[in-house]
């Protein structure tokens, strides 16, 4: 089971760089959370102390804005991450996120998260390295979907 | 390797997905997106390569709709 967790971690952008033993500390804080098609795994303004790693399925990302409808700004499947943000500024949630598929997730908590950045900054270093080029890889698909 | 790709859908009311594949998408390809399917229309790189990942933008149409519920 830790293997397999393993090598699903491996297909993660998030922790690309990291060892097999760095990946299994990693794999030691997942915990999985399966999901229907149409439930919620976050919700807009709401608190958030989790980010989730997509195993299975799709999930929609739709922001709401006063006086307008929510719309959809991107369908995250294998491999993504969404609720990375709360992780980072301790903000509300930016976004909701609701499964269009059944899906299969791994949660990562916060506080767990951040402990083990710390006991090992070099998966810290890497981590956080690799959060930021998915921000920015979220923004370029943003950008070209707008156009 | 692995491919992570930026699907956009111009001309469609969706918002496109990102998702990771484990072959480089060609033009003709069909992709499933949730309940969609998608054909690759064009296939460029969006930024250099890093570790094992490759970093793409595709550019699909919609050939099969999903189900409504």
């Amino acid at each position: 089971m830790m293997n397999e967790m393993i090598e699903l971690l491996k297909g993660v952008e998030f922790f690309d760089g990291l060892t097999d033993e760095e990946l299994r500390r990693v794999a030691g804080i997942c915990r999985e959370v399966r999901y229907r098609k149409g439930d919620l795994v976050t919700t807009q303004g709401e608190e958030g102390e989790e980010m989730y790693i997509v195993r299975e399925g799709l999930v929609e990302v739709t922001i709401g804005e006063s006086g307008a409808a929510p719309r959809t700004v991107v369908n995250l499947g294998t491999g993504q991450v969404v609720g990375e943000m709360a992780l980072v500024d301790r903000g509300p949630r930016s976004a909701t996120v609701r499964c269009v598929t059944d899906a299969v997730v791994s949660a990562i908590q916060r506080d767990a998260f951040e402990q083990l950045c710390q006991s090992d900054h070099r998966i810290g270093m890497i981590v956080y390295r690799n959060l930021a080029a998915d921000l920015s890889f979220k923004l370029r698909h943003r950008h070209l979907a707008r156009r | 390797m692995v491919y992570k790709v930026s699907i956009v859908i111009p001309g469609a009311e969706h918002a496109g997905a990102i998702l990771n594949l484990r072959e480089m998408p060609k033009v003709g390809d069909r992709i499933r997106v949730g309940e969609m399917e998608v054909e690759v229309l064009e296939v460029m790189d969006l930024v250099p390569p890093r570790g094992d990942f490759h970093f793409v933008h595709a550019t699909c149409k919609i050939v099969e709709e999903a189900k409504s519920n």
